[in-house]
């Protein structure tokens, strides 16, 4: 199992970001992590990503404590968390330098997949910074990818590409977890998908057997949390 | 290694701004000086001391404002992905602290040269030798027992209070620590005040001389540049602890 939550929770201050959440991920699932503003979806892969710790119950990644395994763990947050100096050239030094993980051919070819243009990111659109982003998380060889948001506040087109690039990068000895807004664009890439309301689990279902239903992500999606 | 080298060119790109603007003012503060030239040579002298005084502590602000940049790190998301890295918390302050107290160092040596020639200009003699040995010692001996403390102290301070950031108001924190400031350097002061006055003719250490031994036949100047080691150490081993300090809430924080 790659990681579980067992009964976690987590406060900030008086409000619940989750409440006692217990779930299981193991290698090789593409999870669509789903619900409205504030339901959770981030909390949840931040605890994941050890950059929270739970106010109660547990969290373990790879059998341990997610800080002590960060650097296994690729988070994509959703900031747009590039300095303004950083060109392309320069986040593959960033990234080539802190992570043993990360393979440079990879990302060459992301950049040229994503169509990333080579200046620095102050000059960039959001949806290139975004495109940007998702080629140094995708560019490293980590069993656990958390992508929170990728396709938040970014054109169509852009969208696309960086759907197009998950798919085709995406390996069986790799787990995704992905939250978005845009579930009709996105819901193709899930094999998985788990429901969040108010910080609570809403449903947890297998996206194959929802298709041979006949039912579609984002019909669920209305009546679980509708 | 790999990682440190890293984390000290993500600081070279970060800070340069700053650090080229600190380093390109020597030539504005060397340009005050030349101003003052119609005085008479001892009014010089203090005017220009003056403008040296007013340089060190400019660029002291500067360096504490360059170093405590984590707050708009936090804000814009930068800082979850520095706390994403392999890197330790440790390498993070290292790496901070370590290219900040190289730009001070270089600042507050080319400040130093200027020192020297506006004394030279004064008609006080320097043999060559002993103004290179001051232009180092004067610059270190000011930055290890006072700018590099307050620098570690800055982050401290500043990674205290975004680790406070995401579960509760990290303003109290953040007032509780900037009050106790002055407390603290009054308690390290006092400390090594005792140390070195309260114990007459006892010292830890050998008195630390920044002149070359012999240079000066008449002694006129040298007991005057004689320091003490003790505040030497005794800050190098508080900004130590203040560095560890700081490295282990960056481990432990969340973002």
């Amino acid at each position: 199992m790659l990681a579980r939550l067992s009964s976690a929770t987590k406060r900030y201050g008086k409000t619940e970001g989750l409440r006692d959440v217990s779930l299981e991920f193991p290698l090789g699932e593409v999870v669509g992590v789903l619900g409205l503003n504030g339901s959770g979806k981030s909390t949840l892969l931040k605890l994941v990503a050890g950059l929270l710790f739970p106010t109660s119950g547990q969290v373990t990644v790879f059998g341990g404590s997610p800080r002590r395994n960060r650097a296994k763990v690729v988070y994509l947050g959703e900031n747009d968390a590039l300095y303004p100096w950083m060109t392309p050239d320069d986040a593959e030094r960033f990234m080539g330098g802190l992570f043993d993980d990360f393979d440079p051919v990879r990302y060459d070819g992301l950049l040229e997949a994503l169509e990333v243009p080579r200046r620095k990111t102050k000059r960039m659109s959001k949806g290139e910074r975004g495109r940007l982003r998702l080629a140094m998380a995708l560019a490293r060889n980590a069993q656990l990818f958390l992508l929170d948001e990728p396709l938040a506040g970014i054109d169509l087109l852009s969208r696309e590409k960086i759907l197009q690039s998950i798919v085709r990068e995406w390996h069986t000895r790799e787990t995704i977890l992905l939250t978005t807004h845009e579930v009709a664009e996105a819901e193709g890439l899930f094999e998985r998908v788990v429901y969040l309301r108010e910080g609570r689990l809403a449903a947890d279902v297998n996206a194959e057997e929802l298709r041979a239903e006949n039912k579609s992500v984002i019909q669920t999606f209305r009546e679980v949390l509708g | 290694m790999k990682r440190l080298k890293t984390l000290l060119w993500v600081e070279y790109r970060r800070s340069r701004v700053w650090a080229a603007a600190l380093l390109g003012s020597i030539v504005f503060w060397w340009w005050g000086l030349l101003q003052v030239r119609s005085l008479e040579l001892i009014n010089q002298l203090e005017i220009r001391a003056i403008l040296l005084l007013i340089a060190a502590s400019v660029g002291a602000a500067v360096l504490v404002l360059m170093i405590g940049r984590i707050r708009s790190e936090t804000k814009d998301g930068t800082h979850q992905v520095l706390l994403m890295t392999p890197a330790s918390g440790y390498a993070h302050v290292v790496a901070r602290f370590g290219f900040t107290v190289s730009v001070a160092i270089a600042y507050y040596i080319g400040l130093m040269l200027m020192a020297w020639w506006a004394i030279g200009q004064a008609g006080i003699p320097l043999v060559a030798g002993d103004a290179l040995a001051l232009t180092l010692g004067m610059p270190l001996y000011a930055i290890a027992t006072f700018l590099a403390p307050v620098l570690a102290w800055t982050v401290l301070l500043m990674v205290y209070i975004s680790a406070h950031r995401v579960s509760g108001p990290n303003w109290i924190p953040g007032t509780v620590m900037v009050l106790a400031t002055p407390l603290v350097f009054e308690k390290i002061g006092t400390g090594i005040y005792r140390i070195l006055y309260r114990l007459p003719g006892w010292h830890v250490f050998e008195q630390l001389q920044l002149t070359l031994s012999g240079q000066y036949p008449d002694d006129s100047m040298g007991p005057a540049l004689i320091m003490p080691q003790e505040p030497v150490w005794i800050m190098l081993l508080v900004c130590g602890v203040m560095l560890a300090l700081a490295g282990r809430i960056w481990q432990e924080v969340e973002g």
